[in-house]
């Protein structure tokens, strides 16, 4: 019973870290966006944290450069299990205009297994939320699966 | 016998373990709608905090490389426990659990233990950022620590001053039983400053906007709390929520006590009330309104405004007001 | 036969000093025989008298040589031992025996050990001596000898820097004080034609005269600086930041005690001066400020032994203030902080030891993450901090409880005012900045991260880490039985300073006053059993619940396993992972940023000049004696 209720609570309340590897931040300010008043993501549950030890849900925006791109590796490996990786926007998933610079790594697929991937740019507010909610029920997947 | 599992029940039941989880979880959950409900959202279910717990008890605990695993593991189980223990001393109305063996100076020692096992688990996790966020927590500690001494000082002249040997009381069934013969201590008039000031205090003891210097998650990555993952977080923010409750418990028992109704049943349920209440006017508001102060800043709000107000009560007790 | 039990512990000790002079060069095992066998004749003695004194509320008197007054005056040396002595003969040869046992390894790098045990011995017996002294002369001698042989022991190791500066500051000031004693003492004799102190305190209340006015100040002096209050501390901290940890121990354990031992006996006897309000404001006043300006200084300290020996004396600071309210609920919370103070202060100083021992520094901003390397030094260190800090259920709680429940409580008896409300919230600001301080040792010492160079640190042996238990053990049993601490020990002694009439009797057989013992009562309850058993039964229900939860529960995952896995590196916000210590001086940044203005005057007024220290020495000297003339 405690395991249903546990996984159960997994998709109730799943904690946002985000990482900036090298965007625009025209995503970051649309991720914040989401939490305000207008479309509220707080009432799915979501919660911006301030370290990947507490993260549920890692949401990464920008091509991978090269600069961040041992910090990216680095602070997905300090994510606890059960987690999921959202690609906010198309410069993780496709790099963008940036294709091609000598400066950028990407895109993000090549370092993790990317599990929702918002399109756009920048990405609507809706969108974002969908796919935070979409990375949810992946998280209590996950978690289902975990024992 | 009886006596025995009637303990074990006071302990495990009402007003200890189970009680004071669900209050908690509960004044956390309602904190947070009301919140929402301020800043113009639709907030998250009342039993949001629930599910966090629950979440948090499904995850991973990481013990990073640097920290000295039974003290990063221990400190947050010491901290809920004694936190738990200090409920029962709680009196609701007329009725205590275990009120004879404590009184109002062991409890806010009492309550100082949860914060010291925070700073204990934040040490002993080695990171840098919990280092500035231990140092943070101290300094709140030692910035409402003194308005928190002079409000108490105030009241146990008030109550003591009717019942206690020596003029004084420290004893909380005293100060019960003196609310329960002359009404809440919040209608007396000398008593008003000490009150808006316990209501400062309260935020700040429990580490609520916009006195939360040592879990700023913008600057500090929620400081002490930065490398703790898993059930340790789950049982912290427990901790934090029982400490919502206890802390609004506390204000009620001191300031909003009262005859009661003779049921338990339904004391309980005013009580509870009461807390609600005290919880949205102490916490949910300035969480709402404020934006967070800077350390020194909140140091200095404690002891010159704060400390001020509940400074002016102890005089105007002096005066037998 | 149990009157000569007084005179044996303390010739025991000195003999103890003899006999390692001229025996110890042989080997190592008879230093330790001889300073085992003494120290422990002289505890076990005073063990003795516990029955007799304590608890029969005897009073043994003792003429050296049978020299019995004649015709009521007192010609020979006298010793007397009533509970409040015995008390303190308790403490100190508690403390003596544990700071023995705990050197013969933590001394064993140095050499010129016989010396060492010889003035180890001498400073107990020195301090043995005067607390069961009967005699005003005997209590002077007795200053000397401790003194002398203290400041030796501080520049015992006088290849470390600052060792023989700090015993020359302790010499020169300590020097001052002793004068005092001396000075107050002739003057006394001048006017009583005695020095027998049960015979002063018969003789001297009605005999005030201007001479024996400023006799006072003199002696409160004197006494004040072998406790080391403000104005004297800044002695302690250079002497006890350099000195064997074992011997800061002693000297702050034990040296402080004999102050306190001689305040309480020239208030509460020799002029039984205590009821006059403006004797009260004195003690409560020196205390407060020791208290306050000495933890505030005990902050701003990167020194871990330098910062324990400014809570010394804060420490103290509470003992007087309690003394000083003049209640026996303040005499007792007062005795029982001192001994307290005695049980926590000695384990900290000993986890200092240890830390030096094995790491060679006792810098906070150099030292970190000791714990992952010695963690049963962490556990001791930590029950020593909580219980300095007065957390519950340690001892340092009980006592500080009790002083918070007699200052405020005197405020609202006769005489009293708003003085004492200030008090009370002195003393429990006091506490929380304590508990801060201890909280930057445990950060920068223990926790926090481990630098390279100590990566290979090991924990200190079992030898150290045994004595180390006792206090940590009596710290916690004296938190947990209060009420039969009380019983035995506090109880006691508290109407033994509340009887100067049994005292004088004792020595003389005739009896002046009635004997008075005021009522005793606490306005609060604490019950730390009933609290302990509460917090294990909910500690035991948790772990139930998470127990019946944890196939559900997520993994713990050890570092072990995988080392160089970067999922085990502390958050640097992506960065690599680096040596990155918050240091002990960089805390409390938003505290210190606040008091600054107070904070560099403190720092500015302690320059370390030996000739600023006897100034001020000086400066109190004449204050004392301005306060004698005009309210006494």
């Amino acid at each position: 019973m405690i395991k249903k209720l546990i996984e159960n609570s997994t998709a109730k309340s799943p904690w946002l870290y985000h990482i900036n590897t090298g965007s625009c931040n025209g995503c970051d300010i649309e991720l914040v966006a989401v939490l305000t008043p207008r479309y509220d993501a707080e009432r799915f549950g979501f919660k911006l944290t301030g370290t990947p030890r507490h993260a549920d849900i890692v949401v990464v925006s920008g091509p991978v450069t090269l600069q961040s791109k041992d910090k990216l590796i680095r602070v997905l490996a300090q994510v606890p299990e059960p987690k999921v990786v959202v690609s906010l926007g198309s410069c993780p998933r496709s790099c963008n205009v940036f294709k091609g610079s000598y400066s950028v790594a990407g895109p993000l697929d090549k370092y993790t297994h990317v599990d929702v991937s918002v399109a756009g740019c920048t990405p609507k507010p809706e969108a974002i939320v969908a796919g935070l909610a979409k990375a949810a029920e992946i998280l209590k997947k996950k978690r289902e699966g975990m024992s | 016998m009886t006596e025995m599992l009637w303990n074990l029940f006071y302990i495990l039941v009402f007003p200890g373990l189970l009680f004071c989880v669900i209050a908690g979880l509960l004044l956390a959950g309602i904190d947070r709608k009301v919140v929402a409900r301020m800043q113009r959202r639709i907030g998250p279910p009342i039993a949001q905090p629930l599910y966090d717990f629950l979440k948090l008890l499904g995850k991973e605990t990481i013990i990073p490389r640097t920290a000295s695993r039974t003290m990063f593991l221990g400190a947050p189980l010491i901290g809920f426990v004694s936190l738990i223990v200090t409920a029962l001393f709680i009196p609701i109305f007329g009725f205590t659990a275990f009120g004879g063996v404590a009184d109002l100076v062991v409890i806010i020692y009492l309550l100082t233990i949860p914060a010291v096992s925070i700073i204990m688990g934040g040490a002993a996790s080695g990171s840098p950022y919990a280092g500035v966020g231990l140092s943070r927590e101290m300094v709140a500690i030692m910035s409402y620590e003194l308005p928190l001494v002079l409000v108490i000082l105030a009241i146990s002249r008030k109550a003591g001053g009717v019942f206690g040997i020596g003029g004084l009381t420290f004893s909380m069934t005293q100060i019960a039983e003196y609310q329960a013969q002359f009404g809440p201590m919040i209608t007396k008039w000398s008593m008003i400053p000490a009150a808006v000031a316990m209501l400062l205090v309260i935020p700040c003891e429990v580490g609520n906007h916009p006195f939360d210097i040592a879990e700023a998650e913008t600057e500090i990555c929620e400081g002490t709390l930065v490398e703790y993952s898993g059930p340790p977080l789950a049982v912290y923010k427990l901790s934090h929520a029982i400490k919502m409750f206890i802390m609004s418990a506390l204000f009620s028992a001191l300031f909003l006590g009262g005859a009661g109704t003779g049921m338990l049943a339904v004391d309980a349920l005013i009580f509870l009330l009461e807390c609600v209440a005290v919880t949205i006017i102490s916490m949910s508001l300035p969480h709402a309104v404020t934006a967070r102060l800077k350390v020194e800043q909140v140091f200095k709000f404690f002891w010159t405004f704060v400390a001020g107000l509940a400074a002016l009560s102890v005089v105007l007790v002096w005066f037998g007001l | 036969m149990i009157q000569h039990f007084p005179i044996l512990a303390i010739m025991v000790l000195f003999f103890g000093a003899f006999f390692n002079l001229l025996l110890g060069k042989k080997s190592r095992l008879i230093r330790m025989l001889i300073v085992l066998a003494s120290t422990g004749t002289a505890l076990g003695l005073m063990l003795a008298l516990v029955k007799p004194i304590m608890i029969d509320g005897g009073i043994v008197a003792y003429w050296m040589g049978d020299w019995a007054p004649i015709a009521d005056f007192a010609y020979g040396i006298g010793l007397e031992v009533d509970a409040l002595s015995l008390f303190f003969g308790l403490i100190i040869t508690t403390a003596v025996f544990v700071s023995g046992l705990y050197s013969f390894e933590y001394m064993s790098h140095d050499d010129s050990l016989v010396n060492f045990y010889t003035l180890y011995l001498m400073l107990a017996g020195g301090v043995l001596g005067l607390v069961l002294s009967g005699d005003l002369f005997n209590v002077f001698v007795m200053i000397e000898i401790m003194t002398f042989s203290a400041v030796a022991l501080t520049a015992f190791r006088n290849d470390t820097f600052g060792s023989l500066e700090a015993a020359f500051k302790y010499l020169v000031v300590g020097s001052i004080g002793s004068s005092c004693v001396l000075i107050g003492t002739i003057l006394l004799y001048a006017q009583l034609h005695t020095l027998n102190m049960a015979q002063i305190a018969a003789l001297l209340p009605s005999n005030l005269t201007p001479v024996t006015i400023i006799a006072f100040a003199f002696l409160f002096i004197g006494f004040a600086t072998k406790a080391f209050l403000f104005p004297f501390h800044p002695l302690a901290a250079d002497a006890h930041a350099v000195a064997p940890s074992s011997i800061s121990v002693l000297i702050s354990g034990v040296l402080t005690k004999t102050g306190v031992y001689g305040i309480i006996r020239l208030v509460y006897f020799l002029y039984q001066n205590i009821g006059e309000q403006s004797v009260q404001y004195l003690l409560i006043l020196v205390g407060s400020i020791s208290m306050f300006v000495c933890v505030t200084m005990a902050l701003a300290q990167h020194n871990f032994k330098r910062l324990l020996a400014f809570h010394s004396i804060s420490q103290i600071g509470y003992v007087i203030t309690a003394v000083g309210l003049a209640t026996s609920l303040g005499v007792s919370a007062g005795l029982y902080h001192a001994m307290n103070h005695t049980l926590f202060k000695g384990l900290l100083f000993l986890c200092a030891g240890a830390v030096l021992h094995q790491t060679g520094s006792v810098d906070l901003d150099d030292l970190g993450g000791l714990a992952r390397r010695m963690p049963k030094t962490t556990i001791l260190f930590l029950i020593g901090a909580f219980s300095i800090s007065g957390l519950p259920p340690f001892n340092g709680f009980v006592s500080k409880w009790m002083i918070y429940q007699a200052a405020y409580e005197r405020a609202w008896m006769g005489g009293g005012s708003l003085i004492y409300i200030f008090v009370t919230v002195v003393a429990l600001l006091t506490s929380v900045l304590t508990l801060a301080s201890f909280i930057k040792v445990a950060q920068s010492v223990f926790f926090g991260q481990l630098p390279e160079k100590y990566k290979d640190v090991e924990e200190v042996p079992f030898s150290m880490r045994a004595p180390m238990w006792l206090l940590a053990l009596l710290c916690i049993l004296t938190g947990i039985f209060p009420d039969q601490v009380y019983q035995y020990l506090i109880g006691p002694a508290t109407s033994a300073v509340f009887s100067v009439a049994g005292y004088v009797s004792a020595m003389f057989g005739s009896g002046y006053f009635e004997i008075s013992i005021s009522a005793e009562y606490l306005i609060g309850y604490w019950n730390p059993l009933c609290w302990l058993i509460l917090l294990f039964v909910v500690l035991a229900a948790v772990t139930l619940v998470s127990l019946m939860g944890k196939k559900s529960r997520g993994k713990v995952r050890e570092e072990a396993s995988e080392k160089s896995d970067p999922k085990y590196e502390p958050f640097y916000g992506g960065e690599a992972s680096e040596f990155s210590q918050v240091g002990g001086s960089d805390l409390f940044w938003g505290f210190k940023h606040n008091l600054k203005p107070y904070l560099t005057f403190m720092h500015n007024a302690h320059s370390g000049v030996v000739n600023d220290y006897a100034l001020w020495g000086v400066v109190a000297l004449a204050l004392a004696i301005l306060f004698a003339i005009l309210w006494l």
